[in-house]
C-alpha cells in the first residue's frame, strides 16, 4: 500500500477511494494522520503476530486503515458462548488520542449494548488513552458480554433479565443473534 | 485484564451513533463557537475535543449563542441517524456530548499581563484587586487553551522554553539523551509498551535536537519554532501525551512517595488510569507535582505556581516546587524557574521579564558588622532567589504571609514579641510535620490565616537590632544554649528589659544544630554558605531584588518554611477531578 502523505490535501492513503477521502478530508489533515496510519499498522503487526485467543480484527477490505472489522467470540459459560460477533471499529484521524468509534455489527442482545449496536463502555468515552488499542479494546468487551454493567444499563429489559430470568436472557440472546454478511 | 466500566447511560447514545462519520460534521449551527466566547471576563474553563479545528471549519457561527456550557441546551435542529431514538433522547444526547470548541491557539502568543488585570476588571474585588497587582510582579503571560491538557501543555512549552533560554546547545542535547533514557521508565514502572510510546518519544525529541540546531545560531527561530510546534495539534497532543506517560510511569515507580495523596478509591493504579491518562483529562495538583518531578526538578528547573482565585487578600499566592535535598535546602538555587498561573482548572504560563520595580529598603539592616548573623541569613536568601526578584508583596502582608509562620500551628504560641518559632528547638519540632508533609500538594492558597503579631514583631525586629542590639555576637551563644538545655524555653515568660527574643534572634541559624532529628528540615548550613558570602560587602543587600523580597529576613531560618501557609482544601487537600484547563 502506499502511504504517501506528501498530498496534504488528501492524507488518507493513496489507494483510498474517493468517498473516503472526502469523508477523511474533513478533519484535520497532515501529519497526524500519518502518524494514526502508523501506529495503527504497528497495531495490525500486533494482532496478526500475537493475536489474543477469541479475537480478531483486520482492516476493511477497500484498504482504509481508518476503518476496521473485528470480531469476537462470546466466552465460555455465558449466555454468549458459542457465538461470535462482528464489529467495526472507526478511527478518527487523531487516534490514538480519541478513541475509535466502535459499533456491533451483529445484533446482539446485551445490557449496555442499544438495538443499534452502539455500546456503553467507558474506556470507549471519557476514559480513553492512549495506551489503549484495538486488542485491549476488544478483549474490554469480550469481558463486558460476561460481566454487564447493569447500573446503566443502554437495554433496561436485558439489564432486569441479566438478574431475574437467566433463562429468557438467554432465549433472547440466542433469538436477537444472527450471523451477518462481511461488508 | 480491563474491568468494562459502562459510563452512565447519559453518556452515550449520540457519542457512537453520530461519530461514525466525521467528527464534527453533524453538528448544527448552533454549535459552532461564537465569537464572545473568549471575552466573558473569567477563567477559561472549557473543555474541548483535541482538535479544534474540526468545528471551526464551518464559516457560519451563529452571533446568538453568547456563552457557551455544558448545561446549553440545544433547542435547534439536530441531525441524527435514525436510531429508535425519540427527539427528546436525541436532543439531551446532543447537549450532554457537547463540548464547545475553544477559539485562540494551543499556547498563545507572550503577551503583557496587563491583559488579565483588563480581563478581570468587571469581576469581583477580589480579583481586581490581585489581577491589578499582578503585572507588577508578572511582566507578561501566555494563554494556554484550555482544552483540559492545559496544564500538561504549559508545563510542557515551559520546559522546551526554559532550556532555550539557557541558550546552550549542550544542554539541550543532553535532554534529548535523558528522554531517551527515560524510555526505561515508562516500560519498567509504567508497564507501557515500546510501541506505544516510541512515536510519542520521538515527537519530543525531535523537537529537543531541532531546538539544539537553532538554539545558538538563531535563538529567535528556535522560539518560532517551537511555539510552532506547540501549535500543531498532532504534534502538540503527542509530546502531551508522552508527558502523561511520564508522570504516570514516575508515580508507578514511586508509589509510596505518592499514594497518601491520592484519593481515588481505585488507588494509584486506578489514578494512573482514570485521571492521569485519559486524554484531554485536565492536570491535577498531584498529575503537576508528579509532572515537575519527573520532568524538571532533576534538570533543576523550579516552578513557581501563582494562584489567582477568591481567596482573601490583594494579592496572589503562591508556591515554589523545586529539587531539594533531605533537609529542604534547594539543590539548584538560582536555578531556572518557570512560572505558572493557576486559576481554579486552567493554568496559564507567567513570566518576570522586566526588572521589578522599587520600593523603600528596609531602613540599615545590613550594615552593623555585629549583624553578621543577618549576613548569613540574607545571602542565602539573595543566592536562593537572585533569579527570581519577588516584589509582589511590597507591604508587610507580605511577610504576614510568609508561610511557614504556620497558621493554627502551635508556632503563633511564641512569647517573647519575636520570632522564637525559629530560634526554639522546640518550636522546630512542632512546626516540624504538618506544613512540610503537605508539601507535594498546593491546593489553591489563600492568605486568610496571617499569623499576625508574631510575624508583625520579628519584622520589626530588625531595625532595632541594629539600633539597639550592639552585643558581640559571642553574646548570643548562652541564650541559644540556654534554650537547648531548657526546652522550656518557649514557655518563660518575656523580658520585658532586656529583651532576649533579640538575643535568640540574632543567633546565626546556621549554628543551630541541624533539626533533622526532630523531623523538621532546615536550610542553612553555615559551611556552605559563610565563608562565601559573609566576607562579601554589603551592597549586594542592597539590590532591590532582596529588598523586595517577601521573603526578605526570616524565612530562611523557619525550618519549616513553605510558600504558602493555609490551605483551604487543607482537610481535603485534593480537590476533586475536573474537567476543563
Amino acid at each position: 500500500m502506499n502511504y504517501d502523505m506528501e498530498d496534504t490535501q488528501n492524507s488518507a492513503p493513496g489507494s483510498l477511494p474517493s468517498a473516503q477521502a472526502s469523508k477523511l478530508a474533513a478533519p484535520r489533515k497532515g501529519p497526524d494522520a500519518q502518524s494514526t496510519t502508523k501506529r495503527l499498522q504497528t497495531e495490525l503487526m500486533q494482532l496478526m503476530t500475537s493475536s489474543a485467543p477469541g479475537i480478531s480484527a483486520f482492516p476493511s477490505a477497500d484498504g482504509n486503515l481508518l476503518s476496521w472489522t473485528a470480531t469476537i467470540e462470546g466466552p465460555d459459560e455465558t449466555p454468549y458462548a458459542d457465538l461470535t460477533f462482528k464489529l467495526s471499529f472507526a478511527f478518527p484521524p487523531n487516534y490514538p488520542y480519541a478513541p475509535p468509534t466502535v459499533l456491533f455489527k451483529t445484533p446482539i442482545y446485551h445490557p449496555n449494548v442499544d438495538f443499534s449496536g452502539r455500546i456503553c463502555l467507558d474506556i470507549l468515552k471519557d476514559k480513553w488513552t492512549a495506551a489503549y488499542n484495538i486488542q485491549t479494546v476488544l478483549l474490554s468487551l469480550q469481558s463486558l458480554l460476561g460481566e454487564p454493567n447493569n447500573a446503566s444499563p443502554l437495554n433496561g429489559e436485558a439489564a432486569e433479565l441479566w438478574d431475574k430470568d437467566p433463562e429468557e436472557f438467554k432465549r433472547k440472546v440466542l433469538g436477537r443473534h444472527q450471523d451477518v454478511d462481511d461488508e | 485484564m480491563f474491568q468494562p466500566q459502562a459510563t452512565p447511560f447519559s453518556f452515550n447514545a449520540y457519542g457512537v451513533g453520530v461519530g461514525l462519520s466525521a467528527p464534527g460534521a453533524e453538528y448544527p449551527a448552533a454549535f459552532q463557537p461564537s465569537s464572545s466566547v473568549t471575552d466573558n471576563g473569567g477563567p477559561t474553563l472549557f473543555r474541548d475535543p483535541i482538535f479544534t479545528t474540526h468545528y471551526n471549519q464551518n464559516p457560519n457561527p451563529n452571533p446568538n449563542n453568547h456563552r457557551h456550557n455544558h448545561n446549553n441546551h440545544p433547542r435547534q435542529r439536530y441531525t441524527m441517524a435514525d436510531n429508535g431514538m425519540n427527539d427528546m433522547d436525541a436532543q439531551e444526547a446532543l447537549a450532554r456530548e457537547f463540548q464547545p470548541p475553544l477559539e485562540g491557539p494551543l499556547v498563545g502568543e507572550k503577551k503583557s499581563s496587563a491583559a488579565i488585570t483588563a480581563e478581570y476588571a468587571r469581576a469581583d474585588p477580589i480579583y481586581v484587586a490581585k489581577t491589578a497587582n499582578l503585572p507588577q510582579t508578572y511582566s507578561h503571560y501566555r494563554p494556554i487553551l484550555g482544552d483540559g491538557n492545559c496544564g500538561w501543555r504549559a508545563a510542557g512549552f515551559s520546559y522546551f522554553e526554559t532550556l532555550l533560554r539557557t541558550g546552550d546547545k549542550a544542554v539541550l542535547e543532553t535532554e534529548v539523551a535523558r528522554m531517551t533514557s527515560l524510555n526505561n521508565l515508562l516500560t519498567v514502572s509504567g508497564g507501557f509498551e515500546s510501541w506505544i510510546f516510541e512515536d510519542m518519544v520521538e515527537v519530543t525529541t525531535d523537537l529537543l535536537r531541532d531546538l539544539a540546531s537553532l538554539v545558538q545560531t538563531s535563538p529567535q527561530a528556535a522560539s518560532a519554532l517551537l511555539e510552532e510546534r506547540f501549535n500543531t495539534p498532532e504534534i502538540s497532543n503527542t509530546i502531551v501525551y508522552h508527558l502523561r506517560l511520564l508522570a504516570s510511569s514516575w508515580l508507578a515507580g514511586h508509589r509510596t512517595t505518592y499514594q497518601g495523596y491520592i484519593e481515588d478509591v481505585a488507588g494509584v493504579d486506578g489514578y494512573r488510569k482514570n485521571v492521569l491518562e485519559p486524554v484531554d483529562n485536565e492536570i491535577d495538583h498531584v498529575g503537576m507535582v508528579l509532572l515537575i518531578d519527573v520532568l524538571l526538578k532533576p534538570i533543576g528547573f523550579a516552578v513557581e505556581i501563582v494562584y489567582l482565585d477568591r481567596s482573601e487578600g490583594t494579592s496572589v499566592n503562591t508556591h515554589i516546587l523545586q529539587s531539594e535535598d533531605a533537609n529542604g535546602v534547594p539543590t539548584n538555587p538560582g536555578g531556572p524557574m518557570i512560572y505558572l498561573l493557576y486559576r481554579p482548572s486552567h493554568y496559564d504560563i507567567l513570566y518576570k521579564d522586566s526588572p521589578p520595580i522599587p520600593v523603600q529598603p528596609l531602613p540599615q539592616v545590613i550594615h552593623t558588622p555585629s549583624l553578621q548573623v543577618q549576613r548569613v541569613a540574607f545571602s542565602q536568601q539573595q543566592h536562593s532567589v537572585q533569579s527570581t526578584p519577588m516584589d509582589f508583596n511590597l507591604d508587610l502582608h507580605g511577610l504576614l504571609t510568609m508561610p511557614g509562620f504556620g497558621g493554627g500551628l502551635p508556632l503563633q504560641q511564641s512569647h517573647h514579641g519575636f520570632s522564637t518559632h525559629y530560634t526554639s528547638p522546640i518550636d522546630r519540632t512542632y512546626a516540624a510535620s504538618p506544613i512540610s508533609s503537605m508539601s507535594p500538594i498546593s491546593p489553591g492558597a489563600s492568605s486568610a490565616t496571617t499569623p499576625s503579631s508574631t510575624t508583625m514583631a520579628s519584622y520589626s525586629a530588625q531595625p532595632m537590632m541594629n539600633s539597639s542590639l550592639s552585643k558581640p555576637m559571642v553574646a548570643s551563644h548562652p541564650a541559644y544554649t540556654q534554650n537547648t538545655t531548657i526546652p522550656v524555653h518557649s514557655h518563660l515568660p518575656p523580658h520585658p528589659s532586656h529583651p532576649p527574643a533579640l538575643q535568640t534572634h540574632s543567633i546565626p541559624p546556621s549554628e543551630l544544630p541541624s533539626p533533622s532529628s526532630a523531623g523538621g528540615s532546615f536550610r542553612p548550613s553555615k559551611y556552605e554558605w559563610e565563608a562565601g558570602w559573609a566576607h562579601e560587602g554589603p551592597v549586594q543587600f542592597l539590590t532591590s531584588t532582596f529588598k523586595n523580597s517577601h521573603y526578605n529576613t526570616a524565612h530562611y531560618n523557619n525550618p519549616n518554611f513553605q510558600p504558602e501557609e493555609w490551605s483551604p482544601d487543607a482537610d481535603d487537600p485534593l480537590p476533586t477531578r475536573k474537567r476543563s484547563g
